[in-house]
């Protein structure tokens, strides 16, 4: 039924009030549990319920969410409002699931153990991965099924809305946007606010509004969490935006590696639009809005607004310059405002609780709370929201749980192809916009990928240049040809063929693509080198003049061998792929190294520090 | 009527330039690649020049111009899954299908790809086996995981 | 009207001029490769970066390229500063190690400087560096043809599936276009061959100079509205016969 002004309060109501009497079981099916079989665990629950004769009698809900964030745990089940929080389910768990859910006591062996404290922990609200976060854009992640818009609006949902269009203007949109000091979360942090009254201001009657959901930054996914589990928490912002800035058309860019993104913001903007929040006389007020759904073809390029808009448009998504803003000239050569989803996303918030309470989160330059996706190698892989100013340290290790294994910490790699490697030195920063440009990388969308001594930063560096060379569209010199040519160089390095001068040539083709680039790809593309060549000069060094990779990365500049530490455990030649290591229990192991393809194996299971990486000379 | 069987794909679209890569998405999941004389019947339908759709068709990655195999084998190349070695579990895809990545086996039942992130970071190494996604992968599950065990 | 200044200059420019017309237009060199008079720019090569900064910048300056960015007002433009040049010798370099044997890029290396190029010289490498004028020229005037196909170092211009283009005229734009000779054609009497496709060359009907292909007479005729046998009679002809350059009609 199409909701006015008048009857979205009253349907909220009921809602709320329906819903409070409710227990839930939530079963995450994000992308991620789904892998780990998150379906059949729902399937199997429901069977359960009803054999237990709870199913569809209130006040029992069986509930898919979208993903958590904290894939690793999947498939995750929680208990609501009890927080009872089970990990790693599997489907023949359902019974004993049902039963801890009819009893109260909690199934033990389902729940997260705390690696620290040898702890088992009951809800999620004293797990530290949760309890040191702060939820904002990611308020309804793995709190709602995402497919039920009744659910989203219990939750507040479509309530700024209603406050914009109950008698807001279109400036008093822009200036409370502005008053909270949103920043882009795609990676630049353009003021949203300034952005959207450039647009305004901007002539012509036809306007667009485009939501970058292409999240192209490899080890960052917590917008494909924010699409999967709360797509009306996207929509409700853009809705806001285009009443703001006067559009009527709007596209959600969606890469095609999410389907089940595309999939559920499908169903919610069907819903929306039967509801009367999208398309013509929006709640019966005369503002009219859609959007539609553009899906990405597999093309990093296309996280660039320009090259983005090409793609909406049909063509390849080669880049233009920017000299004439899209806020004057963009999709379809019409003004044109783009946001990222987690831009968006925080939008509603700012309206239903004002730019003041936004504001007082976060720091000075940056305000609000920042979703991170801390991936590598540390103890806990998932989506981290905290205030903007957190310290990487506290990140990593506080909130992450610190490195696995008893290994050390050697560089966080933070924005993507365009961001750089800090080392520990720099591990005191705090994690906003303007403090990671100044040390060489950016925040980008948000990515932070930790890795520890096993990891080569030489290799590290021509992973992400190959990953460009890839990527690039290919219209530009020095993106093309320089990437090409800094590709080269860099493999050289990591075969033990780099040479004296190979430094001074990294440095010029990272000028020329910082200077001569035409877009933010290759403008950006020097810094994962510049940064490890700045951090881990001596690693390069050690590469070029010693040929020697001390992570055991590199193949043809390392060894492997087994010291008088082994005891005969026999973990080592189990481990390894080729069959290559011999010896017998309780007796020191020896490697073949001409059969070894050094895969490292033998060295990450070792207990006892019995391998070493060696020079392969 | 068109020859190829995607008349009810252009129905579905406007006949403008902006529909080309919806199309060719649509194209390509029917026949699991581009059938190269469908090209010109999209082309007519958008009304731009056929160069145009090919250009469009060569720039993305998510099309192909040979048939995918029966099942398609993806290697997540991100960060993340690079970092906890990745490249191994590539290697071993190689050498246990006997395809580089971007091939298809001359049986047609196996097609090997490796992609730039699908964002299942927190379970990285990742690979996905059509639709199923398969986290915290080892090299070593490769072989059953295809069915080509020895 | 915009009052800005290039190297020093005071220029005056209406608006939406690029800076490189004006430059151009006042009599200053700025090397291009990508640039031509009959196509939108496109910002491809990347030899046209100048430095631009205003008084209120504090000493803050950006490179731009000169095809694509409009004159504003008050602007400072600078064409030959420390860093303008060093990014242009290092697109050159780039530019070499990729085409070494094509003469436009050789001439303008050996300007600024560079003889033998520093980094790997691609052996393979043909004359194109995919400047994109012919794909435009096609694109914008003719019928589309040829396009730019693939991405990144794969880039390259092509027909579709390197066949011959059922819409090829064989106008020759897009090889008469191409700043480095990189696209290949045959003229033999009456027959031209280019993109892998063969075309007659129709003689003049007064004096039997060859004039255009048949597919071009007949393509252009459809567009303007005139039979197809008035393109069969060559410039010379034509104008002693009406005292009308028939450039007009065609190009």
């Amino acid at each position: 039924m199409k909701q006015t002004l008048a009857t979205l309060p009253v349907l909220r109501a009921k809602l709320k009030e329906e819903r409070s009497k409710l227990r839930c079981i939530m079963v995450c099916c994000g992308t991620g549990c789904r892998a780990r079989g998150g379906m059949q665990v729902a399937d199997a629950i429901r069977d359960e319920l009803s054999a237990a004769g709870l199913a569809g009698s209130v006040p029992v809900e069986l509930t898919r969410t979208g993903c958590h964030g904290w894939c690793e745990q999947g498939p995750i089940v929680t208990f609501e409002p009890e927080g009872v929080f089970y990990t790693q389910v599997k489907p023949e768990k359902a019974k004993e699931i049902v039963a801890s859910f009819q009893s109260g006591e909690p199934v033990s062996k389902l729940l997260f153990r705390d690696t620290k404290t040898k702890r088992s922990i009951v809800t999620y609200h004293e797990i530290p991965f949760y309890s040191k976060q702060t939820r904002w854009a990611m308020r309804n992640v793995g709190r709602i099924s995402p497919t039920e818009i009744g659910q989203y609006i219990a939750r507040d949902g479509y309530k700024a809305l209603e406050k914009v269009l109950s008698g807001m203007t279109p400036e008093d949109v822009i200036s409370e946007v502005e008053k909270a000091g949103l920043r882009g979360r795609g990676g630049g942090g353009f003021d949203a606010g300034r952005k959207w009254r450039s647009c305004r201001k901007a002539k012509g009657d036809v306007k667009y509004l485009i939501c970058n959901g292409d999240e192209g930054d490899p080890g960052a996914f917590m917008d494909r969490s924010i699409m999967e589990a709360d797509p009306h928490g996207v929509l409700e912002g853009m809705i806001i935006a285009a009443y703001a800035i006067g559009a009527r058309e709007g596209f959600i860019y969606v890469r095609q590696e999410y389907p089940l993104a595309v999939e559920h913001l499908g169903m919610a903007i069907a819903s929306a639009r039967e509801n009367g929040l999208l398309g013509e006389n929006i709640l019966g007020t005369g503002f009219s809005f859609d959007i539609r759904i553009a899906r990405g073809g597999g093309a990093f390029v296309c996280g660039e607004s320009s090259a983005l808009m090409r793609s909406i448009e049909g063509k390849p998504g080669e880049p233009r310059a920017k000299y004439v803003h899209a806020t004057d000239r963009g999709l379809f050569d019409r003004p044109t405002v783009l946001n990222n989803v987690e831009t968006f996303i925080n939008v509603p918030l700012i309206l239903d609780r004002g730019a003041a309470w936004f504001a007082a989160l976060g720091t000075d330059g940056s305000k609000g709370t920042k979703a991170f996706s801390v991936v590598g190698k540390v103890n806990h892989n998932g989506l981290i929201e905290v205030p903007m100013g957190m310290s990487l340290k506290e990140l990593i290790f506080d909130v992450a749980g610190g490195i696995p294994k008893g290994r050390t910490f050697k560089a966080v790699q933070t924005g993507g192809p365009s961001g750089g490697c800090l080392p520990e030195a720099l591990l005191d920063l705090p994690v906003d916009f303007d403090s990671l440009t100044e040390a060489g990388s950016m925040m980008g969308s948000g990515g932070l990928i930790v890795m520890d001594d096993r990891n080569c930063m030489v290799d590290v560096a021509r992973y992400f240049i190959h990953f460009l060379v890839e990527e690039s569209c290919g219209k530009c010199v020095p993106c093309r040809d320089g990437l090409k040519q800094l590709l080269e160089i860099l493999a050289r390095i990591t075969k033990g063929q780099g040479r004296e001068d190979d430094l001074d040539k990294i440095d010029s083709l990272c000028f020329v693509l910082t200077e001569g680039s035409l877009c933010a790809l290759g403008k950006s593309a020097a810094n994962p080198v510049l940064s490890t060549v700045r951090h881990f000069r001596e690693e390069y060094e050690q590469h070029i003049k010693d040929h020697f990779c001390r992570a055991g990365v590199c193949r043809d500049l390392c060894r492997y061998e087994i010291t008088d530490a082994c005891t005969g455990c026999t973990l080592c030649a189990k481990a390894c792929p080729v069959e290559c290591i011999a010896g017998d229990r309780k007796q020191v192991h020896v490697i073949d190294q001409s059969k070894c393809t050094r895969c490292g194996s033998c060295f990450d299971v070792c207990n006892f520090g019995a391998v070493e990486v060696r020079s392969a000379r | 009527m068109g020859a190829f069987g995607i008349d009810d794909i252009l129905a579905r679209h406007v006949g403008q330039e902006q529909s080309l890569i919806e199309i060719l998405h649509d194209i390509q999941l029917r026949f699991r690649h581009l059938p190269q004389e469908t090209l010109a019947e999209v082309a007519g339908h958008c009304g731009v020049p056929l160069s145009r759709v090919y250009s469009v068709a060569t720039f993305y990655t998510a099309f192909s111009f040979t048939k995918k195999g029966d099942t398609v084998c993806r290697i997540c190349m991100g960060t993340a899954c690079h970092v906890k070695g990745a490249q191994l579990i590539r290697e071993e895809a190689e050498k246990v299908l006997g395809i580089g990545a971007g091939r298809t086996t001359s049986d047609g039942k196996y097609s090997l790809e490796v992609v730039n992130c699908v964002g299942a970071c927190a379970m990285a190494p990742v690979v996905i086996v059509n639709e199923a996604y398969h986290g915290k992968f080892k090299p070593v599950e490769l072989k059953k995981l295809l069915g080509r065990g020895e | 009207m915009i009052r800005l200044t290039i190297d020093g200059r005071r220029v005056e420019s209406r608006n939406g001029e690029y800076l490189l017309t004006l430059a151009r237009r006042a009599g200053i060199e700025i090397p291009t490769l990508c640039h031509h008079e009959a196509v939108e720019p496109a910002g491809a090569c990347r030899l046209c970066m100048v430095e631009i900064t205003r008084p209120q910048w504090n000493g803050w300056s950006k490179l731009v390229t000169a095809c694509l960015y409009p004159a504003e007002e008050g602007l400072i433009v600078k064409t030959s500063t420390e860093r303008v040049l060093r990014t242009r010798r290092e697109v050159l370099e780039l530019l070499l190690a990729r085409s070494p044997r094509a003469e436009a890029v050789r001439r303008l290396a050996a300007q600024y400087g560079i003889l033998e190029p520093k980094y790997a010289v691609d052996q393979e490498g043909d004359n194109c560096i995919l400047c994109d004028i012919c794909t435009r020229v096609c694109a914008t005037h003719v019928t589309g043809a040829i396009s730019r196909v693939n991405r990144g170092v794969a880039k390259k211009v092509a027909t579709p599936f390197d066949e011959a283009s059922d819409v090829c005229v064989g106008c020759m734009a897009c090889a008469r276009s191409c700043p480095t000779d990189a696209i290949a054609f045959s003229q033999d009497g009456a027959t031209r061959a280019i993109w892998g496709k063969t075309f007659e060359v129709v003689p003049c009907t007064v004096c039997g100079a060859p004039t255009v292909t048949r597919e071009q007479a007949r393509w252009m005729a459809q567009r303007k509205g005139v039979a197809e046998e008035d393109f069969y009679v060559c410039d010379v002809c034509k104008v002693a016969k009406t005292g009308l350059s028939c450039r007009k009609v065609m190009w």
